[in-house]
Parts: C-alpha cells; sequence; structure tokens
C-alpha cells in the first residue's frame, strides 16, 4: 500500500494562497466559518531569507494527536492517513495542543466558546461515513481518494510547489528538483 | 617609479581576491539561508499567515516530545492504581486488621462539631470530587481499559457524557475547595504530637507493636491533616490547570503549556484520588462512629474521646463543648 503524504517544495510556494482557496472550495460543504484546514506561513516577511511554506495535517507515521486523544477518535487509513470520527469527538483540544503543525481547529459553539467537533485535513479522503454519502460530505467534505484523485489543494498548485501522492513518488519528484538546482543545501531538512 | 608599479599591482590584485571573496561569501549566506530557514521552522520560528486560526502564523510548533506518551504509559495505569487498588488494599487491610471500633461503644450524647455550613461545604466539594474521579477515570484511561469493550457508539456517549460532567461539576468542586481549604486551615496546623501519631500509625493498627496504641490528636489528627494539606496544595494544582483547559479562550494558554497543565493535571488527580479512597474508609468502614460528623455535624462522646483526645480536652476546659439537645 501507498504511505500518502504531503510536501511542499519552498524554493517554489509563492504565497499565492491558490492551496487554501482550493481546500475551502472543495471541502465547503464540512467548513464553518474561521476553519482554515490549509494555511501559507510566510517567515522572514520582507527581509532576507523570506521563505512561504504551505502547512496542514501532515498525516504523521506516530501522530501525536492519536496519541493523547481522550476519546480515541483517530484512526490510520491503510494508505497512512490520520482521520478522525466525529461522532466520536468531544472537542476537549487535546490534539490541537499536541500537534506539531497547528492542524486541529474547532468552531466555537456551546455556552463559554466552548468547542465543537475538530477539524482537520482529511487528504480529501472524507471520514468514516460510507464514501460520498451526505454525512460524509457534511462532517468531513470531499472524498478525493476514493475516485482515485489526489487532494485538491495539491492539484491545484500554480508552481507545483505543493506536493500530494505516495511518499516515495513525492520525494523522488522532489530530489530530481533539487539535483536540477544544483546548488548544496538547497534540500529541506 | 618601478617601485610605485608594484604597489599598484598588489593593491589592485589585493582588491580583486576581495572582490572574489565577497562574491563567495554572498553565496554562501544565500546557501546558509536554506538550511537556516529549515532550522528556523524547526525552531518554531513565527511568521504572516492569513489564516486568523489560533496558533496558525506558527509553521511547526516544538515541545518535548516525551509529555505525549507520558498520559498513556504512566499517569492513566496510575489512576487506574489510586482508585481500584486503594479500594482492593484497603478491603484487604480491613479483612487482616478489622476496623477501629469504639472501646466504650456509642455514649448517645452527641458532641458539637462541625457547624451546618461546614457539613454543606464538605458536600459541596466532596460529591462533585467523587464524579470527577469517575469521569476523570473515564477520560484519562478509558480508552485503554473501558473503549476495548463497548461499541463505537456506546463509547462514543460515555465519553461524551464524561466530559460535560467534568466540565460542569468542575465549578462547584472549586468553590468547595476554596472554601474548605481557607475556613477549615486553622485547625490543621501541624504539632510536635502528630509526629507521634504518624509513629503508631494513628493507633489503627490492631496487631504487633502498634497495638492498643493511642496518639494524641486535637481537632485534626495527623492523618487527616496530611489529607488536608494535600487537597489544599493539589487542588489549587488541580484547579488551576483544570481552568486553563477549561477556558482556552478567557486565558489563552499556549500550546505548550496547556501540555503541561494536562500533565500537571492528571498528577493531582492521581494524589487527590488516592487519598479520597483512604479518606473515604476511614470515615465509612475503618473509624467506627466517624461518619456522623459529616451527617448531622456532631459526634459521639467516645468517639471524640478515643480519636481526638485534645480537643475535647480543650472544648470541656474553655467551655465550647456543645451537646446535642
Amino acid at each position: 500500500m501507498a504511505t500518502l503524504k504531503f510536501l511542499c517544495d519552498t524554493k517554489r510556494c509563492i504565497e499565492c494562497n491558490g492551496c487554501v482557496t482550493a481546500c475551502k472550495n472543495e471541502n465547503a460543504s464540512a467548513l464553518e466559518w474561521g476553519i482554515n484546514r490549509r494555511r501559507v506561513v510566510t517567515i522572514n516577511d520582507g527581509k532576507q531569507g523570506e521563505a512561504s511554506i504551505s502547512v496542514a495535517c501532515m498525516h504523521c507515521d506516530d501522530a501525536p494527536c492519536m496519541a493523547v486523544c481522550p476519546a480515541n477518535c483517530f484512526y490510520k487509513t491503510e494508505d497512512g492517513l490520520v482521520l478522525h470520527n466525529k461522532d466520536t469527538c468531544i472537542g476537549c483540544g487535546y490534539c490541537l495542543y499536541a500537534c506539531p503543525f497547528g492542524a486541529p481547529q474547532f468552531p466555537k459553539s456551546g455556552a463559554f466558546g466552548a468547542r465543537g467537533k475538530m477539524d482537520k485535513c482529511t487528504f480529501c479522503a472524507g471520514g468514516p461515513e460510507e464514501n460520498h454519502s451526505e454525512a460524509e460530505m457534511k462532517k468531513y467534505g470531499s472524498n478525493r481518494i476514493a475516485e482515485g484523485k489526489l487532494p485538491m489543494c495539491a492539484e491545484l498548485c500554480a508552481t507545483k510547489s505543493l506536493l500530494a501522492g505516495d511518499a516515495d513518488v513525492v520525494s523522488a519528484i522532489f530530489r530530481e528538483r533539487v539535483a536540477y538546482r544544483g546548488a548544496k543545501n538547497a534540500a529541506w531538512g | 617609479m618601478n617601485k610605485l608599479f608594484k604597489h599598484l599591482g598588489v593593491a589592485f590584485a589585493l582588491l580583486f581576491s576581495a572582490v572574489c571573496f565577497a562574491n563567495g561569501g554572498e553565496q554562501a549566506v544565500a546557501q546558509a539561508s536554506d538550511a537556516q530557514m529549515w532550522a528556523q521552522l524547526k525552531d518554531g520560528a513565527v511568521g504572516y499567515t492569513a489564516s486568523k486560526s489560533e496558533f496558525h502564523g506558527q509553521a511547526i510548533n516544538t515541545y518535548d516530545l516525551r509529555v505525549l506518551d507520558l498520559r498513556a504509559d504512566w499517569l492513566a495505569p496510575a489512576l487506574m492504581a489510586a482508585l481500584f487498588g486503594m479500594i482492593a488494599i484497603f478491603i484487604v487491610f480491613i479483612k487482616i486488621n478489622g476496623i477501629s471500633k469504639l472501646h466504650h461503644g456509642f455514649s448517645g450524647k452527641m458532641v458539637y462539631r462541625w457547624s451546618k455550613a461546614d457539613v454543606a461545604i464538605h458536600w459541596l466539594g466532596a460529591i462533585p470530587c467523587l464524579l470527577l474521579i469517575l469521569t476523570g477515570l473515564v477520560l484519562l484511561a478509558g480508552r485503554f481499559f473501558i473503549q476495548p469493550y463497548l461499541g463505537e457508539g456506546v463509547w462514543a456517549g460515555l465519553v461524551n457524557g464524561a466530559k460535560q460532567v467534568h466540565d460542569v461539576l468542575a465549578i462547584p468542586f472549586m468553590i468547595g475547595w476554596l472554601l474548605m481549604t481557607v475556613l477549615w486551615a486553622k485547625n490543621q496546623m501541624p504539632k510536635m504530637y502528630d509526629i507521634k501519631w504518624f509513629m503508631v500509625v494513628g493507633g489503627y493498627i490492631n496487631f504487633g507493636p502498634f497495638k492498643g496504641k493511642h496518639p494524641d490528636a486535637g481537632f485534626a489528627n495527623a492523618g487527616e491533616k496530611l489529607w488536608f494539606w494535600a487537597f489544599a496544595i493539589f487542588g489549587l494544582v488541580i484547579s488551576v490547570s483544570g481552568m486553563l483547559l477549561l477556558f482556552p479562550n478567557l486565558f489563552e494558554p499556549s500550546r505548550n503549556l496547556s501540555l503541561l497543565a494536562l500533565i500537571l493535571h492528571g498528577v493531582s488527580a492521581i494524589i487527590i484520588c488516592a487519598f479520597s479512597i483512604v479518606h473515604i474508609f476511614m470515615a465509612t468502614a475503618m473509624s467506627e462512629g466517624g461518619m456522623e460528623c459529616m451527617v448531622s455535624g456532631y459526634c459521639d462522646e467516645n468517639w471524640a474521646t478515643q480519636h481526638h483526645n485534645l480537643w475535647f480536652d480543650e472544648i470541656k476546659a474553655n467551655g465550647t463543648l456543645k451537646y446535642k439537645e
């Protein structure tokens, strides 16, 4: 089975926020106001060393959110995606504290702005409901993986900075790019 | 003249090499900045983002990864042990040791010990405390010890119910904790005779060298004082950490502070839970006549002289001794 991953090539990211818009549009049925499953972060903005990177759930191998969830609502798909069951989620926010990437988000609902059910990037793979059912659309958004397609954010990235797919394929593409760029230390990590 | 040309030549050569060095340096800076950029991101650099969501300016948060497994590996089993382990130990202890009987039976004369307000704030804290322990157990250890035996729907209902009850009952618990800590502290100050009390385990051991001992105790005995101050301190820790977790919009804690609060909340819960079990066993099963104190506020005279002799002598001497009508 493939292990699906995102990779953002910061040398190509131009902070157009196309991935953010694509995600919002594709998953509009599930997104409450103010929820951004994906965002672009620019460090050293306007200074030397400016760089932009598109960030969402990175679907970790050993996911911190899964480790801390009291309701145990997360599960891993056979493609290595970290998805969650909103019917089991209790909105405690522990996954937000544990996530290195700030991916989990909570609509404010209930008294004193208590957190609602957590929402995060699904790699456009929906949730535990039946594929393409109304419940899945409403809770989790689109399910492009079930259609054999990749996430909308990466598919619509104008500079092909944001890559999504099998980890081996994605990293091979990136490595080739780095090799052609010819610069030492141009790779991440 | 020849010398001058020589000097100019050297100067030109130096200038050229300096430019070369400068160019080389720039390239090095450009390359280093890539490594720097990743180092910055890994170190938790905060940048600009159009998203208005919490913590979204930071691409990667940094923290000690060990905190993630702490709850699963240590705190969850420890809380199970603090509840069920302590109950098991106490049942075995009472089976072997027997309970602490009143040597002269009940006198029937009831001595005033607690006001109605004291009894009320005790239960204001105590009832939520019991339910917070049980719901907290579901939230901390449920996924390891309970979920495997339930269907997804039943588990979801249970853990959601536990969360709601835990959130709501936190408020009366904190009020009860604050009132008890502030109003009762004056009777809980450590005294020299408390050390002797611990030396004979309070006189509750019915065999061996401790048998038949009756150490001195004031209004509160040394064990009760230990429980009081443990409750005061860890009640404070559990209340503050709980408030951070319950009202993130009000206090806006960082993610790392929230993780720390989560750990401290669990540690405090384990300590308070273990003490609570001891406290409940002492009051209900172990100490004959003890429970009456928190029902009517009065205790039997024989219970007072046996367990709190110094207090009874004191109120008898200063005339504050009051019997139930």
